[in-house]
């Protein structure tokens, strides 16, 4: 029977696991809750621990998703026979007092396939709006090449995996490639230095990796642009982006075929999942594609801009 | 299938809340009627497999197989299953392997269920057995707060609106009408499900399937043909605890449960052309026509906005009323379901209609592919 | 025989609040000068699903924090209070287990009224001045019954303070205990039958003969075993169980309001029973420097009074504060939160 000595006493040991600090991935209010709750309503949260584990269990408060939230011993509930159940609550963690970030949550991503220009729009994004914008690095397995510009983080298969196990990673995906196969993900922590700095997080980046962060955040906490090469059709886009891959020189041809196959599923993405973009640009000329970005981000059309 | 396993009959009683109906007359009941739809007689069957998930806390009643078997003159082998709201569908999968072995050729399926002898709070314990015991009875969580940590969670990553949610009960009410077997028989409108007191934000009181009294019976056989074939019987099954999912709104035994099914059928999804689903709350429904593939991840709820404008798009779910309109008595809906299929098929003349039943929160889920030949 | 001393310590208050004048309102009394009168604006009431076992969890878990230690490090666990969740199962037991302390360790419970959470001090410094163990966890620990109506509803308060012991040459040690004595007596001023809920005081009996003269026999005494006067030390915590009667006592003896500012956590918490006194010493440890002298004198009723004279060996540091907002409660919701006791 559940709430006896022995299962009682078993469940001390999974109850010191759950004293950990955590986030509320979902939340919920049992308006009727179970007799020995009492008849108040009782909020209860999906949390994802520090470690990496999941749990249910009781708020203090129904909370958002994302809250952060602390651990707390609290009496659960009394047996018909009066023993005591104590067990794991959660209650809002009080961030310290840091400066309020001016685009608290908040991330601009730009999508699209490879040799569509993503590095050179972002490139310049960085460099006119040094101070607001910041470009989330990319945690990568894959080995560093001639041509990379800073933006990846370069570590082994193993320290992925460690970080992936930590819950320190938001998003990740691998791409199968011929020649190898590469994980790429994003750390929680980059997010959030950027974010306490008062800048905005500029992710570039694919579908899956896009996918994750919505799924992380939320969808609403994303300013999403898509980036498609110019060209009327497919094919076309396709013949432009094989073109541009060619000219950027920093690839061998199998590169170039694999990055060609994966830049026909992300054109078909756009399509498929209209509802994760909030504008798809056309990148025929740098200076528009800024200039609409500028005009649509809150906060970069007022900026200060280094030209 | 290694054999042609036909439907050759089936019944049910009406579901509801039956205060004058034991288990036990329930279970007769539906035999009744199978054997009055059937061209076989009770001593045909050559097995019996009874679903049932609450006899021993609804009517302290265990040992179903000898109870249904004692109904039937020479006393047949009887077996019970159990696999939460899934245990219908699992008796008809457990009947199909009993068929293709040759070890019977003819099975009486049952699934029976009461819930109203109980008090409400020992039947929703109950029902949590259909979760982890351990992990998750602790939070004192219940069956509608999980379905609410998964539409909350749904309605971050998706954007979907309590609006949007509110169509899905709305359909399954205006097909319920319909049924003279269902639970209710009023239509609902959208506006007043989101007014329904909350039982588990963000669902309400109408988004949540009721307790029911019922059961449904079926009969398949090896040895006498009808019009109505399976062509698919298959189970997966997942974690029992949420705490140990990738993802909250997306049930991978429904995505694997499909696959297979669809692959023994030997069809593509879109020959289908009528479904009954598991929509134990609302926002399942939705879930499940993304896992099963009529719709992408997010966009579910578009075919219940094209069949609250009355169009049958991609085809009529749930004609019966679901487990909203008609009714839940848990382990009777996966038989109920098949029977709902066959009939939806017969009426409108179809090929291929798909039953998709799921325990708990799809910790084991069921298909079952039927096809109407005409033979 | 060495001397013990504490090497880490913290407390918990619940963020619940009821304000004296809420209560006099409700029973028809003058709120603003029930208020000052008492010296008391609002008194800490649990949380529905907090009693003292959760508490002195919270409480220890902080003292550990600041110790730096390890938890299996701890080989004695003593707590005291009036409000234990269960007349027979162990407090010490569950909060041992809960916090994961060495599995042979020495562990009972302790009821002397207010001053169980300075005994449960005394003891675990015996375990350690013996060489029995190298490090001990003491807590006071109370959610204060009170007749509704009756007097002390007004004071009646919750919390916990914990102090980990160990010996003075320990790296982590942050104040010596130089001297204790106890002065006990049996004397009538306030008691609770165990199948009552409530206890009953005996009114102004509970001031001279009680308090009072239990107080400062033990002042008087520690004073003269230590060869010190008031004018060396420079922290005093006195049991609070309203602002009058410590502040007599400081009256009576020449403490300055300096030397009692640091400790006087009254006004805004209430008595908090067998915590009040620990939870002073908490309030100066987090401040007092290096080589700083404190005096601690606790009064429990039934009666008896412990006294410690302590050295700091080192300056103090804040705890972490408690960042969660204050609720104030209306008298329904405060009747609703007030602990059913065995």
């Amino acid at each position: 029977m559940p709430d006896s000595s022995p299962t009682a006493h078993r469940a001390l040991k999974t109850k010191r696991c759950k004293l950990q600090d955590g986030i509320v991935l979902s939340c919920t209010v049992l308006r009727h809750p179970p007799a020995r709750f009492g008849p108040r309503p009782r909020p209860v949260a999906l949390i994802a621990l520090e470690d990496g584990a999941r749990v249910l269990a009781p708020l203090t408060q129904a909370l958002p998703i994302g809250t952060h939230v602390r651990s707390r011993l609290r009496l659960s509930h009394i047996t018909a026979e009066g023993l005591r159940i104590y067990d794991a609550t959660y209650e809002p963690l009080v961030l310290s007092k840091n400066p309020v970030p001016d685009f608290p949550g908040y991330i601009l991503a730009l999508t699209g396939p490879s040799g569509v220009g993503k590095s050179t729009v972002s490139a310049v994004l960085m460099r006119m709006f040094a101070e607001y914008v910041e470009r989330v690095p990319i945690v990568t397995t894959r080995e560093r090449r001639e041509g990379d510009d800073g933006e990846y983080r370069y570590v082994s298969k193993r320290v992925f995996t460690e970080l992936q196990k930590e819950g320190k990673l938001i998003a990740m995906t691998h791409i199968p490639a011929t020649a190898e196969e590469r994980w790429y993900g994003y750390r929680a922590s980059d997010l959030e230095r950027i974010w306490k700095a008062g800048k905005l997080p500029v992710v570039i980046t694919e579908m899956h990796l896009l996918q994750g962060l919505a799924e992380r955040y939320g969808r609403r906490s994303i300013l999403s642009f898509g980036l498609l090469p110019p060209g009327k059709s497919k094919r076309a886009m396709l013949s432009h982006l094989l073109h541009r891959l060619r000219l950027r020189g920093r690839e061998t041809e199998e590169h170039i075929k694999d990055r060609l196959k994966n830049a026909e599923e992300d054109i078909a993405f756009f399509s498929r999942r209209k509802d994760l973009f909030d504008r798809i640009l056309v990148n025929e000329n740098v200076e528009h594609v800024i200039e609409n970005l500028r005009q649509t981000v809150p906060g970069l059309s007022e900026a200060r801009t280094e030209n | 299938m290694e054999r042609d396993i036909f439907l050759i009959g089936g019944g049910q009683t009406k579901f509801g809340e039956w205060w004058g109906r034991s288990l036990r007359d329930l279970i007769e009941e539906a035999v009744e009627a199978a054997f009055k739809d059937a061209p076989c007689t009770a001593l045909d069957i050559d097995l019996v497999v009874i679903a049932n998930m609450l006899g021993e806390i609804g009517s302290h009643q265990a040992q179903l197989g000898s109870l249904a078997s004692s109904l039937l003159p020479h006393r047949p082998p009887a077996v019970r299953v159990e696999s939460a709201c899934a245990s219908g569908a699992l008796a008809l999968h457990t009947a199909c392997a009993f068929l293709e072995s040759g070890r019977a050729k003819t099975v009486l399926c049952i699934g029976a269920e009461k819930m109203t002898d109980a008090s409400p709070d020992a039947i929703a314990e109950g029902l949590m057995g259909a979760a982890d015991a351990e992990v998750d009875r602790p939070s004192g969580i219940t069956f509608p707060g999980l379905f609410g940590l998964i539409a909350a969670r749904y309605m971050h990553e998706y954007g979907l609106t309590r609006d949007d949610l509110s169509l899905v009960s709305a359909v399954h009410h205006s097909n319920a009408c319909h049924n003279p077997f269902a639970q209710f028989h009023s239509t609902i409108t959208p506006e007043a499900v989101s007014r329904s007191p909350l039982v588990s934000d963000p669902l309400r009181l109408l988004d949540c399937s009721p307790v029911t009294d019922g059961a449904a019976a079926c009969i398949l056989s090896t040895q006498m043909p009808s019009d109505l074939r399976l062509r698919a019987s298959q189970v997966a099954t997942d974690t029992l605890s949420l705490t140990q999912r990738a993802t909250l709104t997306s049930f991978s035994a429904t995505k694997d449960a499909m696959g297979k099914a669809l692959t023994e059928a030997e069809i593509s999804r879109s020959e289908i052309g009528v479904l009954e689903t598991h929509d134990c709350f609302s926002i399942a429904a939705i879930i499940n026509m993304e896992d099963l593939g009529f719709a992408e991840p997010g966009r579910g709820v578009e075919i219940y906005r094209a069949l609250h404008r009355g169009k049958h798009a991609p085809f009529p779910v749930n004609l019966s009323g679901g487990l909203k309109g008609c009714g839940h008595p848990v382990a009777a809906t996966g038989i109920k379901q098949l029977l709902d299929v066959g009939k939806a098929l017969r009426k409108n003349d179809g090929a291929i209609g798909l039953a998709h039943n799921f325990g708990g929160a799809a910790a084991t889920a069921a298909i079952h592919i039927l096809e109407r030949t005409h033979a | 025989m060495s001397r013990s001393a504490i090497v880490g310590f913290g407390r918990y208050l619940p963020t619940f609040r009821v304000k004296t004048e809420e209560i006099a309102t409700h029973w028809g009394q003058d709120g603003k000068a029930t208020a000052r009168s008492l010296g008391l604006d609002a008194k800490t009431v649990p949380g529905r699903d907090e009693d003292s076992f959760t508490m002195a969890f919270e409480a220890s878990r902080q003292a550990l924090d600041v110790s730096g230690l390890k938890s299996s490090q701890i080989s004695a666990v003593f707590v005291g209070s009036e409000s234990h969740p269960y007349a027979v199962k162990p407090t010490s037991g569950m909060l041992a287990a809960a916090l994961e302390t060495d599995p042979f360790c020495f562990a009972a419970d302790l009821e002397f009224a207010c001053k169980a959470g300075t005994a449960a001090m005394q003891i675990v410094g015996g375990f350690i001045g013996s060489g029995q163990i190298e490090y001990g966890l003491a807590v006071g620990t109370d959610t204060a019954q009170a007749r509704p109506g009756d007097a002390l509803e007004y004071t009646a308060a919750a919390g916990a303070a914990a102090v980990i012991l160990g010996t003075e040459k320990s790296k982590h040690a942050l104040c010596c205990i130089d001297h204790t004595l106890s002065f006990t007596t049996d004397t009538p001023d306030f008691w609770r039958p165990a199948a009552e809920k409530y206890p009953h005081h005996a009114g102004r009996f509970t001031g001279e003969p009680a308090y009072f003269h239990h107080v400062r026999t033990a002042l008087t005494g520690i004073l003269e075993t230590a060869k010190i006067s008031i004018a060396d030390i420079d922290h005093v915590v006195l049991h609070m169980p309203n602002a009058k009667f410590p502040k007599t006592i400081a009256k009576e003896f020449g403490i300055s309001e300096e030397q009692l500012h640091l400790g006087f956590i009254f006004p805004s918490i209430g008595n908090t029973y067998s915590a009040c006194s620990l939870l002073g010493l908490t309030g100066v440890l987090e401040a007092a420097k290096k080589g700083e002298r404190i005096l601690l004198v606790s009064y429990g009723s039934g009666s008896g009074s412990d006294a410690f004279l302590f050295t700091m060996l080192r300056d103090g540091a804040p705890l972490p504060p408690d960042e969660r907002t204050p609720e104030e409660l209306s008298y329904s919701e405060y009747l609703e939160h007030s602990p059913q006791v065995h």
